[in-house]
């Protein structure tokens, strides 16, 4: 064991289970009770789609919705998140299909090294939820929390406006830029006819 | 039939399809023995050619104001040119990306490290008893373990995995530990005693230059006196007695600070040796390649014991483009333990790790003749490389050598030195050495202006060089588009409707960019021509293509432009195309993503590759068909003849005619760049097969008050050669701008009194946030390069450049006060504004006076000579004129006979003459010294 003198900078807190719907599915984990959020999260619940940028409130690229409201989860402590709703970025989609926001992001050039992404997109499914039709004044100041250093934001408030546009119904999904499973096998419409003496 | 034979309409019938069997069995064209996996997609017919995207030379309707291009005939009009969402943001949108603290093993363990309080001191003792106690505790590692240094550039090795006998800056690491969870692993961390002797630490990267007792790093024989001087750089081309008598002169001193690049993830690395005992190192890194190469000298191993797997990077900027340290540890960390090791940083981590862009005192002079030609350039660039050498050799000539173009001129003088101090690392940072030298020579430029009494876009117009020149230093410029981009941003922001016309308080201004893309030679000197680049592509009977490359995407898109170009050559959907780039197992070795070189040379490598396929395909089609592969179309899945569509075979029937008694298809494609350059020392510095050009106009508003300052908008134009895609080339264009608005307006790396770095975190190092972002209108100029893949060449790091004097000018067209001190802070505008009332007796802030302009007559004559140019320019662009042209002949210089012999005064030099000793500026201080072997030293 260590020498007498050494004070452990980290008592053992101690252990309990914590529960909460975590993208509509109830999760129970054990945690220390002065765990927090993003680390329960990332390393107990498995959502490594929730990423730590600063873990001091700095970044936003943990934002998650607890309870539809956007929430910094590295400034959350776990248990105060006990009992509620929790959307990460994993649970904007529905099934295989994506959320109109994270089809604008790919689309528009909202993500590039996309550090950031999973951040903002929660933080604008957010906004949306609550204004459809947002001015990017507005947007901005959803965002505002969030850093991204490789975008600019330029085409992030563009990415909104677009998944807003189809929050309002003004315009739909947009088709895949080219077919999801193309056919490698395009054929002529009948036989094609050779003149002679081609084949080899 | 329906549609239109040469625009599709062709119905495509996967698997066996009755009537198209032949009588003679042979050519079986629309029948497939199987169904072919992954066909029965929704698009069932072969789409039209896309003749928009298809260059006019080969038949298609895109314009080619430069001229044809050698790749010309491998557009297929699929995709190239049109904005293209990049192949991995579904992973990235829906969390799915594994950056580097993504990777998690079973049994992993979790390492930390234990790193220097002090500034500059000797390890004299590292007692890890204690740690080892501590229950949970798996491993501890300390210098001992990893004695071999290392270094991303092979001249300065000067780093090891931890203190072998210094610690040179707070921050550096001592030691490394591994425990079973976070907290035990802190705890470990903090229960390692060192013992250290505290040395005299240098702070200010002006005492660098002074001899010492004990330099952070010895040189041996190289070493500069006993000074901290890591790099010095003497150099002179042209005619020096030409800036005697100049019409106009600007003489500015800058202060650049230190900025970090603030990547939004944190380097993080996980280690693990397998059971072949062979170690998979899982690391977002930009340049895996050196990674790799370091960890085998480091751990003592060979280099195909090692596989480099290199994560989704989250951001990198060069910021993660040197081999770390902490690379090593947890590989360290990961042997002793016999576990797979996690090592993530916190954010301050970053901070020490740093290799930011170098904190600088610029002195600048520059001067013009009667004609308003730019008779000489001379640059003094001392910059402060922190504790270790990194990329420093080749910022300490970037400062200076690109600024040689885009301007002609009479005369080059820089002196360069880097020096060690005891702060984190600097090292390669987008647009890596060139941003500080260049905002300091544009706003020179704008004060010449001023001075000369001309439009400063114009004074720019007329002293460009011309596409297919040779800059004064030599480097081999081929397209140039500068000046299709400062036409572009003159129009779009109306310039001559506001340019210093605005009230107090608006403001509006220009600057220039000038970067290379790709560097010319590798870093690590190989005489046996070793490619910078290379790509292979594999396509079995499935018909998906497999490309393996090296190139590190790291969110620039570098995956989807490879994807891009070979979906492209094949006339295949971009689904088709399948990049496989995270190995260094499986990946051919390419040199990384720094030095804006992946897209240029990893595309260009990548054509080559496809090639091959296509004429092995269409060799099989002629087999089938009957045509000779000129005649025939490669068209969305499909071949076909010219004359006749009717007359084809799909790409997979094609595909496996080809692969008849050989399976998968497979080829390789490379690139090397050209021999080129001058043979002088420090020629190969800067040298680049291509150079991207950019021009920015900025406007700003300032708050005379308060010195606030908030840009508002930019018109961004950038020379990208030919955009492959424009989505993501307005998103580099977009995101340079934010990162230099950050350097000009608000970032630093504060150094306190005692020399502590003061806000290593993002909250107050401050990166500006969707408030301070201007309105950004990006404007993408095409001049097509020749060597370039398509015509492209970079896009990531130039677009930086402009950003930082556009916004100075304009603030001196708001206030009239130039700050030659980054960044412009409140406090520092206000001072500004403070000291200007008090000399120019002014009581209010906002009766100050605004900068106005009355042309001289020089400005007609400006205007004259660059319409002038302008024709030229275009004769050489589309190649109608192939004469020689080299800096000096727009001062009357004949470009076919050396200048040496032309101009008496004429020279090209590596180092000072003894009398141009005394006059050196601050960085050519360093030149008064001599290295050891010249001072009759032992070592
Ligand atoms: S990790 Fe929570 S804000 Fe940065
Ligand atoms: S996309 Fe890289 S930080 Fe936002």
């Amino acid at each position: 064991m260590v020498g007498e003198e050494h004070v452990s900078m980290v008592p053992a807190a101690p252990s309990k289970i914590w529960a909460a719907d975590v993208n509509g599915q109830p999760k129970e984990v054990l945690v220390n009770s002065n765990a927090i959020l993003l680390d329960v999260l990332r390393d107990k619940v498995g959502c490594l789609g929730v990423k730590r940028g600063c873990d001091m409130g700095t970044c936003g690229c943990c934002t998650v919705m607890i309870d539809g409201e956007p929430r910094l989860s590295c400034l959350t402590m776990a248990q105060d998140a006990e009992g509620c709703d929790i959307t990460t970025v994993e649970g904007l989609a529905d099934g295989a299909h994506l959320a109109p926001i994270q089809k604008c992001f790919a689309d528009h050039g909202g993500s590039q090294c996309g550090f950031c992404t999973p951040g903002f997109l929660v933080a604008s499914q957010a906004l949306l939820n609550e204004n459809s039709n947002p001015s990017n004044q507005e947007i901005a100041c959803a965002i505002e929390g969030n850093l991204c250093r490789c975008t600019g934001y330029q085409q992030i408030i563009e990415s909104i406006q677009a998944a807003a546009a189809i929050h309002r119904g003004e315009s739909e999904l947009p088709a895949p830029a080219s077919d999801a499973h193309p056919d490698p096998n395009p054929s002529g419409p009948d036989e094609p006819t050779m003149p002679p003496g081609h084949a080899r | 039939m329906r549609g239109d034979f040469l625009s599709g309409g062709y119905k495509q019938q996967p698997g066996s399809g009755g009537n198209s069997i032949r009588k003679d069995g042979k050519r079986v064209a629309g029948k497939q023995k199987f169904a072919p996996p992954g066909s029965g997609g929704s698009d069932p017919v072969m789409k039209p050619r896309d003749l928009d995207f298809i260059p006019e030379m080969v038949g298609g309707n895109e314009k080619q104001p430069a001229g044809a291009h050698i790749h010309d005939r491998a557009r297929t009009g699929t995709i190239v040119g049109k904005p293209t969402t990049l192949v991995d943001a579904n992973a990235k949108v829906t969390g799915q990306a594994w950056y580097g603290d993504d990777v998690r093993l079973p049994n992993e363990i979790i390492g930390r490290i234990v790193r220097s309080p002090h500034h500059y001191a000797k390890v004299v003792s590292i007692d890890t008893s204690k740690a080892e106690k501590l229950p949970g505790v798996l491993a501890i590692a300390t210098g001992e373990d990893a004695p071999n240094s290392f270094g991303v550039l092979p001249v300065t090795k000067d780093e090891h995995a931890m203190a072998v006998e210094k610690v040179r800056h707070v921050g550096d690491l001592v030691a490394c530990v591994a425990a079973i969870d976070e907290a035990t692993a802190r705890e470990a961390a903090a229960l390692i005693d060192v013992e250290y002797e505290v040395l005299d630490s240098i702070h200010d990267m002006r005492k660098g230059l002074e001899d010492v007792d004990e330099p952070i790093h010895w040189r041996g024989k190289y070493h500069v006196g006993t000074t901290n001087v890591q790099k010095r750089v003497f150099q002179e081309f042209g005619d020096r007695s030409m800036i005697e008598d100049p019409n106009a002169m600007y003489h500015g001193k800058w202060k650049f600070m230190g900025v970090n690049h603030g990547f939004t993830e944190p380097h993080a690395v996980v280690a693990h040796w397998d059971s072949n005992g062979r170690l998979q190192l899982y690391t977002p890194q930009q340049v895996p390649h050196y990674a790799h190469r370091a960890l085998a000298t480091v751990l003592d191993v060979p280099m195909h014991q090692v596989n480099v797997i290199r994560t989704f990077v989250g951001g990198g900027f060069g910021g993660k483009s040197d081999p770390f340290p902490h690379e090593m540890c947890a590989a360290i960390l990961a042997r002793k333990a016999g576990r797979p090791v996690r090592i993530t940083f916190d954010r301050e981590e970053v901070f020490w790790v740093n290799r930011g862009r170098h904190p600088s005192h610029i002195e600048v002079q520059m001067y013009a003749d009667e004609e308003a030609r730019i008779s000489g350039f001379d640059i003094d660039a001392l910059i402060d490389g922190g504790g270790f050498a990194s990329f420093g050799h080749v910022t300490s000539y970037y400062n200076g050598v690109l600024a040689t173009a885009p301007y002609e001129l009479g005369s080059f003088h820089y002196t360069g030195a880097r020096v060690w101090t005891n702060k984190p690392a600097s090292g390669a940072m987008r647009g890596h050495g060139a941003v500080n030298t260049r905002c300091a020579v544009e706003v020179g430029l704008d004060d010449m202006a001023e001075q000369l009494q001309v439009d400063p876009i114009d004074l720019r117009l007329a002293n460009l060089l011309p596409p297919h020149s040779r800059t004064i230093s030599g480097f081999r410029i081929t397209s140039n588009g500068m000046r299709q981009a400062l036409q572009k941003v003159r129009e779009g922001s109306d310039w001559d409707n506001k340019f210093r016309k605005l009230p107090l308080g608006k403001g509006i201004g220009i600057g220039c960019g000038f970067f290379i893309s790709g560097s010319g030679l590798p870093i690590h000197w190989d005489p046996n021509k070793f490619p910078h680049a290379t790509v292979h592509l594999q396509i079995d009977m499935d018909g998906g293509v497999t490309v393996h490359t090296g190139a590190a995407d790291i969110g620039q898109g570098s995956t989807t432009a490879v994807a891009q170009v070979v979906a492209e050559v094949l006339a295949l959907p971009i689904e088709m195309i399948h990049v496989r780039s995270h190995e260094s197992d499986t990946s051919p070795v390419d040199l990384g993503s720094y030095s804006s070189r992946v897209t240029f040379m990893n595309a260009n490598a990548a054509i080559r590759a496809a090639l091959e396929i296509k004429e092995k395909l269409l060799n099989a089609a002629w087999d089938t068909l009957g045509y000779h592969p000129d005649t025939l179309v490669l068209n969305d899945r499909r071949i076909y003849y010219k004359h006749d569509p009717a007359i084809g075979m799909s790409y997979l029937e094609a595909l496996h005619k080809a692969q008849e008694d050989k399976g998968a298809l497979i080829s390789s494609g490379a690139y090397r760049s050209p021999p080129m350059g001058g043979v002088h020392k420090g020629a190969a510095a800067g040298l680049a097969p291509a150079y991207s050009f950019s021009a920015y106009v900025a406007e700003v508003e300032v708050d005379v008050e308060t010195g606030m300052i908030k840009c508002t908008d930019v018109w961004a134009a950038h020379d990208c050669g030919k955009a492959l895609n424009p989505l993501a080339v307005e998103g580099q264009i977009i995101g340079s701008c934010h990162m230099g608005l950050g350097q000009v307006l608000t970032e630093q790396m504060v150094y306190g009194r005692t020399g502590h770095l003061q806000n290593p975190n993002l909250l107050e190092y401050k990166i500006p946030s969707v408030h301070e972002m201007p309105n950004v209108t990006p404007i993408i100029i095409e001049s097509c390069d020749p060597e370039g893949p398509f015509g492209a060449k970079e896009a990531g790091e130039g677009p930086l450049l402009p950003i930082l004097p556009a916004v100075v000018n304009a603030v001196y067209d708001a206030i009239g006060i130039r700050i030659n001190d980054l960044p412009l802070t409140p406090d520092k505008v206000w001072a500004a504004i403070a000291k200007k009332m008090k000399v120019d007796g002014i009581e209010d802030p906002s009766s100050l006076p605004v900068p106005r302009l009355d042309f001289s007559e020089l400005q007609s004559k400006l205007a004259k000579r660059a319409a002038n140019h302008e024709i030229r320019d275009k004769r050489r662009q589309t190649t109608e004129d192939t004469h020689a042209y080299v800096n000096g002949v727009l001062f009357g210089f004949d470009p076919n006979v050396p200048l040496e012999e032309q101009v008496d005064g004429w020279k090209s030099a590596d180092k000072p003459e003894p009398e141009q000793l005394a006059e050196l500026g601050l960085a050519g201080k360093a030149w008064l010294k001599d290295e050891q072997r010249h001072m009759g030293g032992e070592n």
